[in-house]
């Protein structure tokens, strides 16, 4: 069985592979410093992080592109597989100067002297990256029965998965809560940062930054494979027919619940182990990552580079983001409006996103074309 | 800022005390000085008859030396007061220049060591017999609390003579509460246990409990009976007072969701539009205030009575000036999006971050505050339980908002259409209903609804850039809970939830409690998933 | 309740016994009972209001009856009640139901859309390693050539007209091989031709398959019906042919004559 819809879509996912994964590190590590043709280390980070977003995006595209589902608590899947994993990191930081303990600092400032039993088995990389899995998968699994469960949908679910995040969110900023009986702590407002070494090695070196940027890339071009796959199989066809006609699926004999559950289950995983990525290239993650407000921005790029599409969310993160970069700096103040403004245009006007563009353009392009032939001008017109 | 108000009041108000009927008072205390007394405790009891606050400001000025002797040209002595720098009679409070050379007749007046210790008795028990119901309690309960032996003569006199109830009532309090330590007779003291409980003292709870705990090993076992019961009593009235007390908490908080909630719930019900930027909204009204307030400082200063209008005055401006931002949007662009929540719930995110962007460009990214008018400053007592006014004001205005959609909705030719348009747009557009203006108009009111919210939140917190991301996922829920659209649902499930928010939060904690209402909403939707009152719908994939 | 089985020379494939179903108060099912032999085309009329969607709504588990009993009679004497079965497993029993409004996937193929309605595992495992069979194909195109379709296999169902995405929808159900098939208005919307071709569709049917069809098209009930069930205020109010059913005077007080005097 063929993964990918055309020739062409192979040929770009070999070359985005070759570059992203060989080109790129290689010039960062071969190519002389003063060349042109050398990405820095920062460079690397910066794009390691667009593309931890883009499989974001993926996963979100995963629910509301093909399922029909607006999920409003993808940033909390990312946030609670990055926080797993800065577990983790938190634990390799080693004695710390300050406090003289093998603590992670915030808690020697809030009063701890171990700790705590739940924090224990992050120090074993295996468990960690299970549970950055796991821990995303499990909240998507409980909400999701209850939700998917009681037929709620639509509207309705995009406002309760806002208010799940919202919850969340509130108990991570602060310093302790307490949940089922067990007190957590996961250093409130300002979470986990100044990370030392990652299996092993430090986690500034210039090969650590190249190795995570290909495990980020790598993992993207997995989940845009699995996409690919599963979008061919009758799973991916009763998952938009789901997103067509919920109730039509169901009277013909699927339980959509189930369905929906393991799609909404395995988006969260995807979320998850992209945050798990973001963390160690970013070097922080707080509960400021995990708002209903991050939610909103993964829809934002899913919406600008086309929702159902397979490449448009990797397009409409890594667009927006490289926007937001540029625009922070170069006009601060109104970054913000410039992002909003954008967003009801993208809404109102393109609804298949930046990949539908030069479909939707092309009656218009060519009735300009026409004119031209007409009056016999050589100009050419270049597509936007 | 408040305080200096007050202290400007003081100010104001000690000359106005001063020059009217009170001489009386002040004749004694020069008598006083003077040392023209006969017997000093009846003098001072005389004094402390008049309740007179005047007597403290006397006592304190003489304690520091601003109180001086001097004779006048025609050898009369008085007593003059020194008020920065100034001299004033003390009779009439009249100014009084002392001429030079004659300085040698001024002497700073001094009082003996026991009348001091008499004059500060009476400074603590003169608020006793104030002409002012509250400051009359208030220092009766302090002094009781404070259960120096001293001063049980004064409160046993007070709570005598005493004719109001309450005030009676708070007398013995006092009195019961400073026996506790002070009865010369053990059956004394059984009998003030028994009466706090019987009076459900909550100010006596802690001091019972004491005694209690004191007697339960092997102290005198009816005194251990006695304050057990009487601690089950007060600890009884005190959950009752408690839970009013959350309840109405509950109700201010959802008063103000509910106002927030029916804007969202009139637009989604009749345009099927989920609004994210309503909370900016929010903050348009948050904000008009501010402006209306600051205009008004500026043209009539703060210190005018005209400055106290500003609240009012801004409330019908802050509803209009969200109405006609809502509506400028509404032709805008949100008419594009009807029938299409999810897309409108995509487009109105943009609009809100635009809004916010643009508040902190206009008004700074820091929190402002708006004034409370005086007149919502004090608290109101029903009963037990005490509300501040602004809380009281914020239930009522709701109660307000609730009867002006209802009339609109019912009684206006505009209800009417809002109303067909909701049950059928299309066959309410072949009617000759003009669906474009009604949807522009409910949209302008909603906003105009949200505003208003954010108006009376100025009330008690602050107006910021993002005040209405606070109250957005809230009144979401409500609108989710009560059954989308529904504004009976809103408004059972707004009040529900402020309430239950209220009780939950001294038990678990502000964020705790919130978390729970939270799942408790995904939880009751399980067992009911559209809303209190779900909308009907006879097409299969609504 | 009353029990009252009827005997009949061919065997019930589906009794629904003394059936009440209340929504906030409102009695929209009161003590139905409706029996329905194998392979019988039967036709539900009824003012708006007399509880012809609840019914089909019970019969599909998309509500629970307060009282009452609604029994699925499969081979070999054996039942299922389908009071506790879930939505889902309603098809995979045997009974498939057309919506008032055609339900069809927009944005797949007309293939597809009968692929998916194939009676296959419908598991996720299942789905994930399905492989399209030789057998499959040759019962989708029986089934696109029982409701003209097979022109059009490629188009997405999304760009098909009204009556053809109706004809789509009973097409789906065929392919799901029902014992049941219940059907809401299949002539809504659509040309006199159309209609004509539906009610031919839908008469070929019977006998293969029992179908229960809604309908408000008088003309229409006339060409199909053998049996005609009137329901009113959620209780059966006469059952009989089509003209026995026609001449009733309480019927024609409810149901035709309001409708006369509607138009």
């Amino acid at each position: 069985m063929n993964i990918f819809d055309t020739k062409k879509e192979l040929s770009g996912f070999v070359l985005a592979g070759f570059i992203l994964m060989g080109l790129l590190p290689l010039s960062n590590t071969i190519v002389p410093e003063d060349s042109i043709f050398h990405v820095a280390g920062y460079q690397l980070s910066l794009w390691g992080k667009y593309i931890t977003y883009a499989v974001l995006a993926m996963s979100l595209n995963l629910l509301w592109g093909y399922t029909g589902l607006l999920c409003l608590c993808q940033s909390l899947f990312f946030a609670l597989g990055g926080y797993a994993f800065g577990m983790y990191l938190m634990l390799q930081v080693g004695v710390d100067p300050v406090y003289n303990t093998a603590l992670p600092d915030f808690m020697d400032f809030l009063g701890y002297s171990e700790l705590p039993g739940y924090w224990k088995p992050f120090k074993n990389p295996v468990f960690t990256m299970l549970a950055v899995m796991a821990v995303p998968g499990l909240v998507a699994f409980v909400f999701g029965f209850l939700a998917f469960q009681s037929r709620i949908k639509g509207v309705y679910f995009s406002i309760l998965t806002q208010a799940l995040t919202y919850a969340v969110c509130l108990l991570f900023f602060q310093n302790k809560f307490t949940l089922l009986w067990v007190d957590f702590t996961f250093g409130g407002n300002n979470g986990f940062t100044d990370f030392k070494k990652i299996l092993g090695a430090n986690i500034n070196d210039a090969s650590t930054t190249r190795w995570l940027f290909i495990g980020s890339t790598a993992f993207m071009l997995i989940v845009y494979a699995l996409i690919s796959i599963m979008l061919k199989t009758k799973f991916g066809k009763v998952q938009q027919a789901i997103r067509d006609s919920e109730n039509r699926v169901r009277f013909s004999g699927y339980s959509t619940t189930t369905y929906k559950l393991f799609i909404f289950v395995l988006s969260g995983v995807i979320a998850g182990i992209a945050g798990a990525f973001y963390v160690p290239q970013v070097g922080i993650i707080n509960p400021g990552e995990m708002t209903a407000a991050k939610s909103l921005d993964v829809v934002v790029w899913v919406a600008l580079g086309g929702r159902g599409t397979k490449f448009g969310p990797i397009l409409g993160a890594i667009v927006v983001s490289m926007l937001k970069s540029y625009a922070t700096r170069a006009f601060p103040d109104s970054w913000l409006i410039i992002l909003g403004a954008i967003f009801i245009l993208v809404v109102l006007f393109m609804p298949n996103g930046l990949v539908g563009l030069p479909k939707q353009l092309a009656p218009w392009i060519n009735r300009i074309r026409g004119k031209e032939r007409r009056a016999n001008t050589r100009k050419t017109v270049t597509a936007p | 800022m408040k305080k200096t108000l007050l202290i400007c009041l003081h100010f104001l108000l000690v000359p106005l005390v001063y020059s009217d009927g009170d001489s009386s008072s002040r004749k004694m205390l020069e008598e006083l000085a003077l040392g023209r007394v006969d017997s000093v405790d009846d003098h001072l009891n005389d004094l402390v008859e008049t309740g007179d606050p005047f007597i403290k400001v006397f006592v304190d000025a003489w304690r520091v030396g601003e109180i001086y002797e001097y004779e006048l040209e025609n050898a009369a002595k008085v007593i003059l007061h020194r008020v920065s720098e100034q001299f004033e009679l003390l009779t009439s409070g009249e100014a009084l220049d002392v001429p030079e050379g004659r300085e040698k007749y001024l002497k700073k007046s001094r009082a003996s060591r026991s009348l001091r210790k008499d004059l500060s008795r009476i400074t603590d028990t003169i608020d006793l017999a104030s002409p002012d119901l509250d400051t009359r309690i208030n220092a009766a309960l302090k002094l009781g609390q404070g259960q120096n032996k001293d001063y049980l003569p004064s409160l046993r006199a007070r709570f005598e003579r005493e004719t109001n109830e309450k005030a009676k009532r708070a007398f013995e309090e006092a009195i019961m509460i400073s026996l506790l330590k002070n009865a010369e007779k053990p059956e004394e003291r059984l009998g003030a246990v028994v009466r706090l409980g019987e009076l459900a003292s909550l100010k006596g709870r802690d001091l019972v409990i004491k005694i209690r705990n004191k007697n339960e090993i092997d102290g005198d076992p009816k005194l251990f009976a006695a304050a057990r019961n009487s601690v089950l009593k007060i600890q009884k009235r005190q959950s009752i007072v408690e839970n009013v007390g959350s309840f109405f908490r509950g109700l201010s908080t959802g008063s103000v969701l509910l106002i927030v909630a029916f804007g969202l719930a009139i637009t989604f019900g009749l345009m099927g539009i989920i609004n994210m930027a309503h909370g900016e909204f929010i903050a348009i009204g948050g904000y008009t205030c501010y402006v209306v307030q600051n205009v008004f400082e500026s043209t009539f200063g703060i210190q005018s009575s005209v400055f106290q209008w500003f609240f009012w005055v801004s409330l019908p401006i802050s509803f209009l000036v969200a109405a006609v931002i809502g509506l400028v949007f509404e032709k805008g662009f949100i008419r594009f999006l009807y029938r299409r929540p999810l897309e409108s719930l995509l487009a109105t995110w943009g609009l809100s971050m635009v809004m916010r962007q643009t508040f902190r460009l206009v008004f700074g990214a820091a929190n402002v505050s708006v004034e409370t008018p005086s007149v919502l400053n004090g608290t109101s007592t029903f009963g037990l339980v005490s509300m501040s006014d602004t809380r009281l004001f914020i239930v009522v205005f709701a109660g307000f908002v609730i009867l002006i959609t209802w009339l609109l909705l019912s009684k206006t030719n505009l209800g009417l259409y809002i109303r067909a348009v909701m049950q059928n747009r299309n066959m309410a557009s072949s009617l000759g209903i003009p669906v474009a203006r009604v949807n522009s108009l409910t949209f302008a009111f909603g906003c105009g609804l949200a505003s208003l919210a954010g108006a009376t939140l100025s009330l008690v917190s602050n107006v910021g850039p993002s005040m209405g991301q606070t109250y957005i996922v809230d009144s979401f829920m409500v609108v989710v809970a009560g059954g989308l659209g529904n504004l009976i649902g809103a408004g059972i499930s707004a009040l529900g939830i402020g309430v239950t928010d209220q009780f939950l939060q001294p038990l678990l904690g502000p964020v705790m409690g919130k978390i729970v209402v939270l799942f408790a909403i995904i939880l009751f939707l399980q067992w009911k998933p559209g809303g209190l009152f779900p909308t009907k719908s006879r097409s299969l994939d609504d | 309740m009353v029990l009252s089985l009827i005997h009949k020379s061919t065997p019930l494939i589906l009794s629904v016994d003394g059936v009440s179903k209340s929504f906030d108060g409102f009695k929209a099912i009161n003590d139905l009972s409706f029996y329905l032999e194998e392979g019988e085309l039967r036709t539900v009329i009824g003012p708006n209001g007399a509880g012809k969607s609840t019914f089909m709504d019970l019969i599909t588990a998309r509500t629970r009856p307060d009282e009452g009993q609604i029994t699925l009679h499969l081979e070999e004497g054996h039942d299922v009640d389908l009071r506790r079965v879930r939505e889902h497993q309603v098809s995979q029993l045997g009974i498939g139901r057309k919506f008032q409004n055609p339900t069809v996937y927009a944005s797949h193929s007309v293939y597809d859309n009968l692929l998916l309605s194939l009676n296959n595992n419908r598991g996720i495992w299942a789905s994930l390693r399905f492989k399209e069979q030789k057998r499959d194909r040759e019962k989708i195109f029986e089934v696109m050539k029982a409701i003209r379709l097979q022109d059009v296999k490629g188009t997405l169902a999304g760009a098909l007209s009204h009556g053809q995405k109706q004809w789509l929808e009973i097409g789906m159900l065929l392919a799901q091989d029902p014992k049941i098939m219940l059907v809401d208005e299949p002539a809504a919307g659509m040309s006199d031709e159309e209609t004509d071709r539906t009610g031919e569709l839908l008469l070929g049917l019977a006998g293969k398959h029992s179908l229960i069809v809604i309908e408000h098209d008088m003309e229409f009930v006339r060409q199909i019906a053998s049996r005609v069930t009137v329901l009113h205020q959620g209780s059966v109010l006469k059952e009989g042919d089509f003209d026995t059913v026609r001449s009733d005077e309480k019927v024609v007080e409810v149901y035709l004559g309001r409708q006369a005097r509607k138009h």
